[in-house]
């Protein structure tokens, strides 16, 4: 996604408030048991909060191995699809995704691999499904990697991921992002305070 | 083939369930864990087994497992060099090797950094370790794991036996003392040790 550059380490990181992210936890509490797809890695703070709405949830890890390569590469988009849902857990007959966490896994894809990926995700998913995607939006560049984000006790995000070399952002626009995340549309966004665009999408009726 | 191990990876039944760090495996464990004299048996890392891995004891695998293994009552521990390709059936289940298969517990799975999970997990309570690789579902809930415990049988894992000539059920403890030996031979019509 661009020439990635040194970055001294970072201090301890802070707490982010991510409004969208509290909605959206507030919503699976006040639904009850739902299925949840998380495309980044499992952690055990997410567990217990989710696990209070006992949820069965999916975890994606996208951010681990060579996924995010994979997902890249130039091939036909039916090889591309085949490739995306492979790298979803296996889904269960009858287990319809009703919220998605994304966190900022969509900074490290091209835009076909994001239009490919959501289209093997809103197969599993059910109208009205919600998925939370944060996009790096003012600053020009992003740690090089995904982040590693884990709520606190007051749901507010923290990124436990290791101080990383620094790459450019594609600083997706909402209209562009309208348009490559088939079958998704936007439901709210927030510019949060460390420069991310928060984004809560919703998959279609 | 199967070693007698002291009982060092903090599986104590009031071990209080806080975070993945809360039980550690064997060779993380506490000195004042280490301490305690319970054993356990143990799969060596040499060897491989091909089959159906039954038990009423504890059990650490460092070997390489493929069929299925079910622990009734029991805890199993995955060592960082151990590779189960199997759906597991324990009480309580910590990971710090490899796995490829569905994972179900009564009590509680718990994932460490070293460990590469790839499979479905159900238990009422599950710890991943951060910097742990995990890829599948979790189920917590606890009527979804009752229902999945039932269906995968893990209460059929062991039944009353009935003696054929008297027809009186008999004490299956002591058979199952060392069933995880001869499951690894003669347990499964294809099972073998190499």
């Amino acid at each position: 996604m661009g020439r990635a550059t040194a970055k001294a380490p970072m201090d301890k990181p802070a707490a982010l408030n991510a409004p969208l992210f509290h909605q959206l936890i507030e919503q699976l509490a006040a639904k009850g048991r739902s299925v949840v797809l998380d495309l980044g890695a499992a952690s055990t703070p997410m567990l217990s909060l989710l696990g209070r709405s006992h949820c069965l949830v999916e975890i994606a890890d996208l951010g681990c191995d060579d996924a995010i390569d994979r997902l890249n590469a130039e091939a036909p988009a039916d090889v591309l699809v085949t490739l995306a849902e492979s790298l979803l857990p296996r889904h269960k007959a009858g287990a319809d995704v009703d919220f998605v966490f994304c966190w900022d896994l969509l900074n490290y894809l091209k835009p076909e691999a994001i239009t490919v990926l959501m289209r093997a995700i809103v197969a599993r998913s059910r109208p009205g499904t919600r998925a939370h995607v944060l996009i790096a939006y003012s600053d020009r560049s992003m740690p090089d990697r995904p982040g590693r984000f884990v709520p606190t006790e007051d749901l507010k995000l923290v990124n436990h991921a290791a101080p990383a070399a620094e790459t450019a952002a594609p600083r997706y626009s909402p209209e562009l992002l309208r348009r490559i995340m088939r079958g998704m549309e936007i439901e709210h966004a927030r510019l949060l305070a460390n420069g991310m665009q928060e984004f809560l999408f919703r998959v279609k009726r | 083939m199967f070693e007698r191990g002291k009982r060092e990876d903090g599986l104590d039944e009031g071990a209080d369930f806080k975070s993945a760090a809360t039980l550690r495996s064997p060779e993380s464990a506490s000195p004042k864990a280490a301490t305690r004299s319970d054993e356990w048996a143990v799969i060596g890392r040499s060897i491989q087994i091909n089959g159906d891995v039954r038990g009423n004891e504890d059990l650490r695998i460092e070997g390489d497992v493929s069929g299925t293994v079910e622990l009734r009552n029991s805890n199993l521990t995955i060592g960082k060099e151990g590779k189960v390709r199997a759906d597991i059936y324990a009480k309580s289940i910590m990971v710090d090797g490899t796995t490829e298969g569905d994972i179900y517990a009564s009590e509680r799975i718990v994932v460490h950094v070293s460990a590469n999970v790839r499979g479905n997990i159900t238990a009422p309570k599950v710890g991943i370790e951060e910097g742990a690789k995990f890829k599948g579902s979790i189920e917590m809930d606890q009527g979804a794991v009752d229902k999945a415990l039932g269906k995968a049988g893990l209460q059929a894992a062991v039944k009353p036996v009935t003696d054929s000539t008297t027809g009186k059920s008999v004490d299956t403890r002591a058979a199952q003392k060392n069933v995880v030996k001869e499951a690894a031979s003669s347990a499964n019509p294809s099972a073998g040790v190499r």
